[in-house]
């Protein structure tokens, strides 16, 4: 098990391709350019695509 | 309210794409789908399960600041409910703006709150009964 972020720290920065479905495109998203834009990130993780949420 | 949700999976993001244009329930879901794939993420969060390839599901509120307020795990079948998710994350905005205490009763803006004090300590209850003023 490798050491995980606790609630009160840092979380360290990160960068994924995206789909937008608002667009149709692909893109990236990154903590660095959430934070730069003053955003809040609620980060929903789910196990697969193609099963039920 | 100022907050971008994202979902993340390990799929890759083009079938996020096949996904999201074949299943008709996400025909009006328009959040961001990230791509998780090499699952370096889920493993930086302690929820990437090496032997399925997976991530449990699990939910994270990061403020503007980058630190990580709230997170909640659940194991791979059990559902969250969204009402839940979005009292945490208000309780997360109203603390980050005053420093007071959320009772276990608070729901949104404009509810009870409760103000630390010396005069607070052992008066919680008198406290939540008058309007938040420890008598």
């Amino acid at each position: 098990m490798t050491e995980t972020i606790q609630v009160g720290s840092a979380v360290p920065d990160f960068n994924l391709t995206t789909y937008e479905p608002s667009s149709g495109d692909f893109g990236e998203v990154s903590l660095a350019d959430l934070k730069s834009s003053g955003k809040w990130t609620i980060l929903f993780f789910y196990p697969a695509d193609f099963t039920f949420v | 309210m100022g907050a971008r949700l994202i979902t993340v999976s390990c799929d890759t993001h083009f079938t996020h794409l096949a996904w999201h244009t074949v299943e008709k329930q996400l025909k009006d879901v328009k959040f961001t789908m990230a791509s998780d794939k090499t699952g370096e993420l889920a493993r930086t969060l302690g929820i990437y399960l090496e032997d399925a390839g997976l991530a449990l599901r699990g939910t994270y509120v990061i403020s503007p600041q980058g630190t990580l307020l709230f997170s909640e795990v659940n194991f791979l079948n059990v559902g969250r409910n969204v009402d839940e998710l979005m009292r945490k994350f208000k309780a997360a905005l109203y603390v980050a703006k005053k420093d007071e205490g959320i009772p276990p009763s608070w729901n949104e803006e404009g509810d009870l709150t409760l103000k630390p004090s010396a005069k607070m300590v052992g008066k919680v209850e008198e406290a939540l009964a008058n309007d938040g003023n420890p008598a």
